[in-house]
């Protein structure tokens, strides 16, 4: 039986485990949903007052600038760190139950994204506060969103099925994504960089991602769809070679949960 | 009719080993530290070359003591595991309950829980609909439904369990151990049940120590003894035959 098949007529345990992820990850605080804009504003205002005073350089606009990066990139981090744990969270129903396991990555990514969606109204909040308004370039939002769950879908992938064999990736993840927040543009500029990292900042696709929202969001101008273009190619390349790495490994993780 | 057509289960040449780990290392600093104790590790085998093909409609009980290879078959029909070499390879929806309530969630109330655990089993929303009221119906737990999982009682817990993995309405029904389901109204009430799908042309597998259990609802038992096959065939003689040779 072919993969999309499988995940059809599983979809509902799709739409069950995405459901309670959103549901389940705020249950228990009296806050509640409330937290899900809290968490980001407050980390915004973190960041906007410690960056805002060294690189901002009074730009007025600058906790915007953060802004629009900052929700995406959470967005990242998240899904990546809760795919590190999701095989190993669910070991249990692994063990007694036969589904296809390819179902748990995917509504990592999928929760991740409804969540990412509901946040982007800070977002909007802040662009309409500050008078910048909202361009015909924000139909070119579900474009750059597209590409970054299959992005991030790769590479769930790829680290949910390994860290089962090789628990240490895990804490890897923390200290690489800690490593690639500075190595992407979220809270400085690129051209603020000597040429040659600014090269090398090319490499990161999360900077074409956070440019382009940044583009549809902040600039209100065009996003590079050439760089866009190409990297939704390597992200289907990358998700494809994820989801045999997943295939072969998802075969022994009854075993080594 | 192709072979395939009224074969449900088919398994072939079928070798399964586990690794035993003295001392397992997970992290790569005990791999490094411990370099020399993760060789520490042993080889048992726990099928050996099994051939079996169970027809659809068969009932079939896989017997034998602790440690024959019982649960571990049972497993790899359900792709929870996969063999080493061989092929396992089966022919309609499949259901297993090797444990009840797997997936159940705690906090959220049984009507919530039973579309989380019916949704493990391959049901769409519309499907669980129209079942809800036959579930909650056979759980008998109609005044506790819409209550938190985590105020139930053990047997309320099964049979909740129970109710739902009996109804998602598979072809071939894989069962582990599980037929000491609550009170003996409810067990009667869940060999009743298994009768009726047994009449209704479905294939189920047991696996199970209670020799009662298996005379009534089997037609075909087979014998498993160090991971290879006895002796498979008629229930009562196969029972007849485990018995003498092990009590």
């Amino acid at each position: 039986m072919n993969i999309f098949q499988k995940i059809y007529n599983y979809r509902e345990l799709l739409k069950t485990n995405v459901k309670k992820e959103i549901r389940g990850k705020y249950k228990n605080s009296i806050l509640g949903i409330v937290w899900s804009f809290l968490n980001p504003l407050l980390q915004l205002a973190v960041y906007s007052v410690i960056f805002g005073a060294l690189l901002a350089g009074g730009d007025p606009t600058y906790h915007i600038y953060i802004c629009v990066a900052l929700i995406p990139w959470t967005f990242f981090t998240t899904s990546i760190t809760q795919s590190a744990f999701t095989i190993i969270g669910n070991g249990d129903i692994i063990k007694k139950v036969y589904f296809p396991r390819e179902i748990l990555p995917i509504s990592v990514v999928a929760s991740g994204a409804v969540n990412f969606v509901i946040s982007t109204i800070i977002i909007l909040f802040f662009v309409l506060i500050a008078g910048m308004g909202i361009t015909k370039y924000i139909l070119l939002y579900p474009v750059v969103l597209l590409i970054q769950c299959v992005l991030q879908l790769g590479i769930s992938f790829i680290v949910s099925s390994i860290t089962v064999y090789f628990r240490d990736l895990e804490h890897i993840i923390g200290i690489v994504l800690l490593a690639a927040f500075y190595a992407t543009p979220i809270v400085y500029k690129v051209e603020q960089l000597p040429a040659n990292l600014q090269v090398l900042m090319n490499l990161n696709p999360m900077t074409h991602i956070i440019n382009g929202y940044r583009s549809i969001f902040y600039y209100q101008q065009m996003p590079n769809m050439k760089a866009l273009g190409i990297l939704l190619l390597i992200s289907i390349a990358l998700t494809v070679l994820g989801y045999f790495i997943f295939k072969h490994l998802q075969k022994g993780f009854a075993e080594e949960l | 009719m192709k072979e395939s057509d009224d074969i449900a289960i088919k398994v072939e040449n079928v070798n399964k080993s586990f690794n035993i780990y003295y001392d397992r290392a997970n992290t790569l600093k005990e791999r490094m530290l411990f370099f020399a104790r993760n060789k520490r590790r042993e080889k048992r085998e726990v099928l050996k070359g099994i051939n079996l093909t169970i027809k659809k409609g068969e009932t079939v009980a896989l017997i034998g003591v602790n440690g024959s290879g019982k649960s571990t078959l049972l497993k790899l029909m359900t792709q929870i595991i996969y063999p080493n070499s061989g092929t396992v390879e089966t022919y309609g929806k499949l259901t297993s309950l090797l444990e009840l309530g797997a997936g159940f969630h705690p906090d959220f109330s049984g009507r919530e829980n039973i579309y989380f655990n019916a949704s493990i089993f391959g049901l769409t929303r519309k499907e669980i609909d129209n079942r809800l009221d036959e579930i909650i119906e056979f759980s008998e737990l109609r005044d506790f439904i819409d209550n938190p999982v985590k105020t139930y009682s053990s047997g309320m817990y099964m049979r909740l369990a129970f109710s739902v993995a009996i109804n998602v309405d598979a072809e071939i029904l894989l069962i582990d151990e599980i037929l000491s389901v609550g009170d003996q109204h409810f067990q009667e009430k869940c060999f009743a049940k298994m009768k009726q799908l047994r009449a209704e042309g479905k294939t189920m597998v047991f696996v199970t120590h209670s020799m009662d259990s298996v005379r009534n609802l089997c037609d075909r038992a087979v014998w498993l003894y160090n991971g290879e096959i006895r002796m498979d065939g008629n229930t009562n003689e196969v029972v007849d035959e485990y018995l003498r040779v092990t009590t």
